[in-house]
């Protein structure tokens, strides 16, 4: 992801979001979304199959139990 | 005759031994901390709370009661990170913002057990806002300094739990760990720190960061007083739904049993390559002493560590949210903008650093059909100067704050018991600093690294002794 595609994307989800990024924050949160962005890369390399499950795994809650 | 003015410096199970038998009175113990914690918190500031009144007042009825001869923790202080839950107070979670909410109706689940079990729940402690940093630099409530050298960073998130302990002001704390935050303290301040596997300790009554990750467990200055504390808090509780439905597992009736039938060995790859000499050095001591040179590689620790980053980003930026849209003012400088660049991130980025992890558990698994516990460094080097930006590792520089969890991260990504163990003198310029190495067992194997650790420490190979605070 360039650099510009980062400050787009932060543009774009900040908005969409209603989350303001003010002017003194907005270099610090796009270095670190581009590092989240180089982290994602690392996790898209690795090759992974349908069957592959995910980690987060869902516990239904029975009657009476909460 | 004891000496009153000495208590603070008891080990948890010798000062319980003496409360059941009323050789002690619980009320001079809790006061010995108290007093202790008043000489010394200035200079560490490991504690934001601290609740003489509720534990005198617990210790002079512990002192009536004819059932604390039953009581494995009778008479022993402890105290909590300040994101546990503590009855009539807000859940600070390190924050400005959580001053605001509303206080808690009970304690949590953890200290509730605790107290049951007769120890003295006596204040709370300093934190990375959120649980977010290795460093307990909060801006907030100020830094907590490392007991050993007050120039430096305690490590964090829980770093008030681990100071605590190396200062003597308590002998037992609890803490969290999501991406290394009880072992990183563990290591820079020279105590032993267990997390747990994920989901054996109940997290109700915590505040979160990451639900995926996040862990509860000990700290104390000897691994007997770890699976002391630790017996007592296990069990299932259904208002965590990460927490396994297992018995009670004791460990501390356990830990003489010696390690000839448990087969060591030293994680190679990325946990040398991201590590110090002095790191590297600890773990080869901790080798010899176990009498092996085995060396063990996984595959794609860097992509597990990068999945658990990643899992960190997308729930961490999804549970502070609607924080992020009304109060970003408020955050810790520290915290603030990663946590706006985290609320913003890809579902699809979190989805997929899920399956690696699911993944890399099942590697990992296969590893653990030959060995039964594997050692790495807990943090690639000791204890750096508060205000510290960068470090050198193995000539590449590297930021200094998100690096103290680079050998913590892949580990606690797929839920693995560590019992950190601290070592001293590893680092020829700073003697005087420890550093910590992670004894690693297969999941719901705390015994193993139990065992290990007290093997170690009956040999002196490991010790966490008080800090002089000359």
């Amino acid at each position: 992801m360039t650099p510009e595609q980062i400050e787009r994307l932060v543009d774009a989800q900040s908005a969409a979001l209603g989350v303001r990024i003010a002017a003194e924050h907005r270099k610090g949160v796009i270095a670190f979304y581009g590092l989240a962005a180089r982290m994602a890369e690392l996790v898209e390399g690795l090759p992974l199959t349908p069957a592959d499950e995910s980690g987060s795994v869902f516990a239904p809650v029975t009657p009476n139990a909460t | 005759m004891n000496d009153v003015r000495a208590l603070w410096r008891g080990e948890a199970l010798a000062t319980a031994q003496q409360v059941r038998e009323g050789a002690l009175q619980a009320r001079d113990v809790v006061q010995a901390s108290l007093d202790r914690i008043e000489a010394t918190d200035t200079r560490i500031n490991a504690f934001t709370t601290r609740l003489a009144e509720r534990a005198l007042k617990r210790a002079e009825q512990l002192d009536r009661d004819p059932k604390r001869s039953k009581l494995a923790l009778a008479g022993v202080p402890f105290a909590v990170k300040n994101l546990f839950d503590i009855a009539g107070m807000p859940t600070l979670a390190g924050s400005k913002i959580e001053r605001d909410a509303q206080p808690a109706r009970r304690d949590a689940v953890l200290v509730r057990r605790l107290e049951a079990a007769g120890a003295i729940l006596v204040g709370a402690l300093n934190m990375d806002e959120y649980a977010y940093g290795f460093t307990t630099e909060n801006t907030h409530y100020g830094p907590t300094r490392n007991p050993h050298d007050l120039e430096r960073i305690s490590g964090g998130s829980s770093g008030g739990s681990a100071a605590a302990v190396a200062a003597g002001q308590v002998p037992l704390t609890l803490g969290s760990d999501t991406n290394g935050s009880i072992r990183v303290p563990a290591s820079l301040c020279g105590i032993f720190g267990l997390k747990p596997t994920y989901g054996r300790l109940p997290r109700s009554g915590s505040y979160p960061f990451s639900s995926s990750l996040d862990h509860l467990g000990p700290f104390a200055r000897s691994v007997r007083d770890l699976a002391l504390a630790y017996d007592a808090m296990q069990g299932p509780h259904d208002d965590d739904p990460a927490c396994a439905q297992r018995s009670i597992e004791p460990t501390l009736s356990q830990l003489d049993q010696g390690v000839q039938q448990i087969r060591v060995a030293v994680l190679g790859g990325w946990f040398r390559e991201q590590a110090m000499d002095e790191a590297c050095a600890a773990v080869d001591v901790v080798a010899q002493a176990l009498g092996t040179n085995r060396l063990v590689e996984l595959p794609e620790v860097e992509r597990a560590r990068a999945a658990a980053f990643m899992i960190t980003c997308g729930e961490g930026g999804a549970l502070h949210l609607n924080h992020l849209r009304e109060r970003a003012h408020d955050f810790d400088p520290m915290t603030r903008e990663r946590f706006l660049a985290n609320a913003l991130i890809p579902a699809a980025w979190v989805a997929q650093a899920q399956r690696v992890r699911h993944w890399f558990a099942r590697r990992v698994a296969r590893a653990f059909e030959s060995v039964d516990v594997l050692l790495a460094p807990a943090t690639p080097c000791v204890a750096p100067k508060i205000g510290t930006e960068w470090l050198e590792i193995n000539g590449r520089p590297l930021p200094a704050r998100p690096s103290m969890g680079l050998l913590t991260q892949p580990i606690s990504c797929i839920g693995l018991p560590v019992v950190t163990v601290p070592l001293w003198g590893q680092n020829a310029a700073s003697p005087h600093l420890p550093i910590g190495v992670q004894v690693i067992a297969a999941p719901w194997r705390e015994d193993l690294a139990l065992r290990v650790a007290a093997e170690l420490e009956a040999q002196g190979v490991v010790t966490a002794p008080i800090a002089a605070l000359a």
